[in-house]
């Protein structure tokens, strides 16, 4: 049996290589970057929500599972330039650094991911201008190394806000869709931050909280146990007072009825999910269905969610919208399962 | 931050993609020629002897600036309250040899009787713009819109008009009775538009240095937050997040145009406002605007390029000392400040004296003897009252023009190509000089 | 397909019925409306629900608030344009009639919530609907708000331009300062030669902004008769529209007399002439 291709190595890719090594298939996993782990290591993740257990204890196991096992070769700083379709399967070219080779494979998993929202395409919020206006996936690195520290004078922050939906549930950046994340991941920030260090205050600015199912207990913690205060209404710009060294949030308290100006020393942004630009290629080079979003879509996403409906194509994660790690390594697992059963046809 | 590229990259998109709501901002331009085709308008079109400057809108849209030739479409606040503004623009015009029309066959956009008591409507607002239109068609020249709300309300009409058949018909149905039809201009063009689009000839004159002058900018609401596409951005200006007009030509005459945290509000006006309840625009203009201009950005004056903008702004300080607010910035529109750079009279051309924030401080800092400017028109207020007659910048109507709209170089039509037969009154040739340079 | 597009247009949409039959809603502690008041009411709703413009102007809304943040009237009045546009979106005639009341006229047509609005939509738009309603079904309280506007409002519709450097009298310009209205007490010279001053003819004039020929004031009165505005101002104040009817008549008559004084003039001229005879 050729192997079976497996396209990214985060969560979701990691997943489905360990249980198709499980399995016992020969498996071919490439990724893109010089390093397995996806987002969360790119990033630094710090504790994941919904229990808050650090990125490590998550990642490491699934990491452990693909190294070293027989079954899987592993390309790094590869990336996929050619898919033919051939008899059994297809044939793909890889690129590294200045080679490019080719291979045969039974199938091929899509595990492309997400690129976070560049927060500077919604310059109200003066990301990229002010140093202390932060996109939360640079917190998750602060918090990781406990050096919650302003960018512009390395001063401890006494207040900081989270503006959630930045990039999602807006036409004006063309995102209408809601990236499931960033409710959970700005209050298990605000909970971490509370944690370390009572004395900072934390306000999170949201139009609606999502901390959908079981995760909502993450929501009335933060309330119950670590004082996180919560404004109902969006920022709708970010400027500067007192000589540059404090930002001011403008916002309508929409509970209130009222505009409000409250001054911070940090703003975080809860950038949104985009398609990863490997989702984008990829789909080119199999011909993959794409929504309007730009994710891939699946035949019948409730039926089968990691049937592409195109033979031996399957997806797993965020490839196919926005996801948190628990469903992008179940999905992992059951587009290993139909890969494998393609591939042993 | 990013480059001027990546933020034109990302405007486009939100215009491109608008995925979700399926709206996709439409160049009216391109529908207005197909409407054309179908015999159903005809398109004012620059031409040549406009002498065109391009520039780009939000979009990174081309925009075409005609320079000459122009048909002034006067603002009611401006020449009620301000006429310093358009004196100085009519001024800047015959200084750089362009050539223009300011009739009395003009009326306002009436979009404050919209915006502002509610006793009009779309259809009215639409046929009031598509009269002023054809005037300007007939005469053979371009128009020019003095006024923020006459181009955002125009934007908008000429919007409507092309997209809504019924408006449309309902429109040169109404026309027909005045003996007129459906003309829109190619471009709506504001009047801060052509002193940009003018930037290198307006420097070649400059006569008083202006480097130590702190400018805050008002953008006026009108200018950029209706029908946002049609506004000229310049990478050059605030990395294009901001529009060019009218920073760009304080940046060019050497002032620093300084920043202030409230540059996104509105000045106050809000129309009925202004006249019934202008507790709320002198507490609007003083607390939101004056007050961080001076605190924030130590200005020497506010500069923008409305009417009601610099209405409100000026108008509103005086009272301010029964609140301890004495601030008394002066404010200005781009041109006045223009004018006086290039050495205008500042009370016969820019007309200071009908600001209520005194604008002599500024005149100091300018290197401007207004002193002896103001001696001098005290001296012509003096000779007017005794029944001399009065100074003009381009000559005066006849008596006939009291009633009718008499033509000036028609244009038909059908003879969009030739130039238009020149019956025209207004080369600056025959203007009798005016004003001159302070000393 | 996206996702929002994939919804249907308004999740409140009303059926048949309810089109008919107007809802109330009813909140508590308010003034109990006139059976008059009800109809009105009701009639403005349906006028409202049908207009076009709701249907273009009101997308839908995530109550994000980013609208009201821009907002300079929210800052000053018991006024937001987030809740005009939930009453405008959701469908009750007597939450419309209470907004119409006083809270439209709050809004200061800045139009920045409208460039800040994340769902696309057109909320000082759907105002000035509101308002338009609110003038041609004459409300008493529209009558008070618009009171002040009388001689704007004659001025604008007899001869073409809003003001008229003579409307900036002292005494109710008080608050502008010594200089805003080119006094006599600053300069020794009538508020005439101020204007005489201006460089250009068509500007020194004290009654209106500048000097706007009898044949363009005309056609603006044709084109107030023609698109339905005289009707919606008699609605509002039948005396003022009879008045301005007044004053159009004796310059249609000034017009038709200078045009046989012209005659000679006007038969000399290049290119054709007007035939639009007031």
């Amino acid at each position: 049996m050729n192997p079976i291709l497996v396209l990214g190595g985060g969560p979701a890719g990691l997943s489905a290589t360990a249980e198709l090594a499980s399995l016992g298939a020969p498996t071919l996993l490439v990724e893109r970057e010089s390093y397995l782990g996806g987002n969360p290591k790119r990033w630094h993740y710090s504790l994941l929500a919904p229990d808050l257990r650090p990125a490590e204890e998550v990642m490491d196991p699934l990491l452990e599972r693909v190294t070293g096992r027989p079954e899987v070769e592993l390309r790094l700083g590869t990336t996929l330039t050619k898919a033919e379709r051939t008899a059994t399967g297809f044939s793909v070219a890889l690129r590294s650094a200045d080679t490019t080779v080719t291979r045969e494979v039974s199938a091929v998993v899509l595990a492309t991911g997400f690129d976070h929202f560049d927060s500077r395409r919604k310059f109200e919020y003066g990301y990229g201008r002010y140093p202390d206006v932060l996109d939360f996936k640079e917190l998750e690195g602060m918090i990781h190394d406990d050096k919650v520290l302003r960018p512009s004078d390395g001063r401890p922050p006494k207040r900081i806000a989270w503006i959630l939906c930045v990039g999602s549930r807006d036409v004006q950046v063309g995102n209408p869709w809601c990236c499931r994340m960033g409710c959970a991941v700005s209050i298990k920030q605000a909970v971490e931050i509370r944690q370390k260090h009572p004395e900072i205050d934390a306000y999170v600015y949201y139009m609606d909280i999502r901390t959908y199912g079981l995760w909502e207990d993450l929501y009335w913690k933060s309330m119950q146990e670590y004082g996180v205060k919560f404004i109902r209404g969006r920022i709708g710009q970010v400027t500067v007072a007192e000589g540059g060294s404090r930002l001011i949030a403008t916002g309508e308290d929409t509970i209130l009825s009222r505009p409000t100006e409250v001054p911070f020393d940090m703003i975080v942004l809860a950038s949104g999910m985009e398609p990863g630009t490997g989702t984008k290629q990829a789909a080119e080079l199999f011909g993959v269905p794409v929504g309007p979003e730009g994710f891939l879509t699946p035949r019948l996403s409730d039926l089968n969610p990691v049937d592409s409906g195109i033979p031996g194509v399957f997806f797993a994660g965020a490839a196919t919208g926005p996801k948190a790690i628990p469903d992008a390594v179940t999905e992992g697992m059951g587009a290993a399962l139909r890969a494998f059963q393609y591939a042993r046809r | 931050m990013l480059s001027a590229n990546e933020i034109r990259k990302v405007v486009a998109e939100r215009t491109a993609h608008q995925k979700g709501t399926g709206k996709r901002v439409v160049d009216v331009r391109e529908e207005m020629e197909r409407l054309e085709e179908r015999g159903e308008l005809v398109i004012h079109r620059i031409r040549p002897e406009n002498r065109p400057v391009e520039a780009s809108t939000l979009f990174g849209w081309t925009k075409r600036i005609p320079t000459d030739r122009l048909w002034h479409h006067k603002s009611c606040g401006q020449c009620g309250n301000i006429p310093g503004y358009p004196s100085s623009l009519l001024w800047l015009m015959n200084e750089t040899g362009r050539s223009y029309l300011n009739e009395p066959h003009q009326t306002s956009c009436t979009a404050w009787n919209y915006h502002g008591t509610a006793t009009s409507n779309p259809v009215a607002l639409a046929a009031v713009a598509a009269r002023n239109f054809h005037r300007a068609y007939e005469t053979g020249h371009f128009p020019l819109i003095h006024c923020g709300t006459s181009f955002g309300d125009y934007k908008e009409m000429r919007k409507l008009l092309v997209e809504n058949t019924e408006v449309r018909h309902k429109v040169r149905e109404v026309l027909r009775k005045m003996d007129r039809d459906l003309v829109l201009p190619e471009e709506i063009v504001h009047y801060s538009e052509w002193v940009h689009a003018m930037t290198p000839e307006i420097l070649a004159r400059q006569r008083y240095p202006v480097k130590g002058i702190i400018a805050t900018v008002h953008e006026p609401c009108h200018y950029y937050k209706m029908v946002p596409e049609d506004a000229v951005y310049d990478d050059a200006i605030y990395a294009g997040q901001r529009p060019a007009v009218p920073s760009g030509i304080l940046m060019a005459l050497g002032a620093t145009v300084a920043d202030y945290s409230t540059w996104y509000d509105c000045c106050g006006f809000g129309f009925r406002h202004i006249l019934s309840e202008r507790e709320f625009s002198r507490s609007f203009a003083n607390l939101r605007k004056i007050r961080p201009m001076v605190e924030e950005a130590h200005a020497d004056v506010a500069i923008t390029s409305d009417t009601g903008c610099v209405t409100t702004l000026d108008k509103s300080q005086w009272i301010g000392k029964a609140h301890g607010l004495s601030y008394l910035l002066p404010v200005l529109a781009d041109v006045q400040f223009a004018a006086l750079a290039l050495g205008a009279h500042p009370y016969k051309i820019a007309q200071v004296h009908w600001h209520s924030s005194s604008t002599e401080g500024l005149l100091t800092k300018m290197g401007i003897d207004w002193r002896t400017a103001k001696e001098e028109f005290q001296e012509y207020l003096r000779a007017l009252k005794a029944g001399a007659t009065p100074e003009l910048l381009h000559p005066a109507h006849g008596e006939i023009e009291t009633f009718f709209a008499v033509n000036k170089g028609q244009v038909l039509p059908e003879a969009s190509g030739p130039a238009p037969t020149s019956a025209s009154a207004s080369a600056p040739a025959a203007v009798p000089a005016v004003g001159g340079p302070a000393k | 397909m996206s996702i929002v597009a994939r919804l249907p247009r308004r999740t409140l949409s009303l059926t048949e019925e309810e089109e008919a039959a107007p809802p109330t809603m009813e909140l508590t502690g308010r003034r109990r409306m006139t059976a008059e008041e009800r109809g009105t009411a009701a009639t403005i709703f349906q006028e409202f629900r049908a207009d076009r413009r709701h249907r273009e102007f009101v997308v839908g809304c995530l109550n994000c608030g980013e609208c009201t943040t821009g907002c300079p009237a929210a800052r000053f009045y018991d006024f937001s344009p987030r809740e005009m546009l939930q009453i405008a979106q959701n469908g009750d005639a007597t939450t419309l009639w209470d907004a119409m009341q006083e809270k439209i006229w709050a809004c200061c047509q800045c139009y920045t919530c409208n460039m800040r609005c994340r769902f696309g939509n057109d909320i000082a738009g759907i105002i000035s609907v509101m308002r338009e309603l609110s003038v041609s079904h004459g409300l008493e309280s529209t009558r008070r708000t618009l009171a002040p506007f009388g001689r704007s409002l004659t001025l604008l519709m007899t001869v073409g331009t809003q003001v008229a450097s003579d409307m900036i009298q002292p005494d109710f310009f008080r608050d502008w300062g010594p200089f805003a209205t080119g006094s006599d007490k600053v300069w020794q010279v009538s508020a005439e030669v101020m204007r005489k001053a201006i460089p250009s003819d068509v500007l020194q004039t004290t009654r209106s902004s500048w000097e706007v020929s009898v044949q363009t004031s005309l056609e603006l009165f044709r084109i107030y008769e023609e698109t339905g505005v005289l009707d919606m101002l008699r609605g509002l104040d039948p005396d003022l529209t009879e008045m301005l009817i007044d004053i159009i008549e004796e310059r249609r008559e000034e017009f038709v007399e200078a045009r046989e004084r012209f005659q000679d003039q006007l038969a000399g001229q290049t290119g054709p002439v007007t035939t639009f005879s007031g």
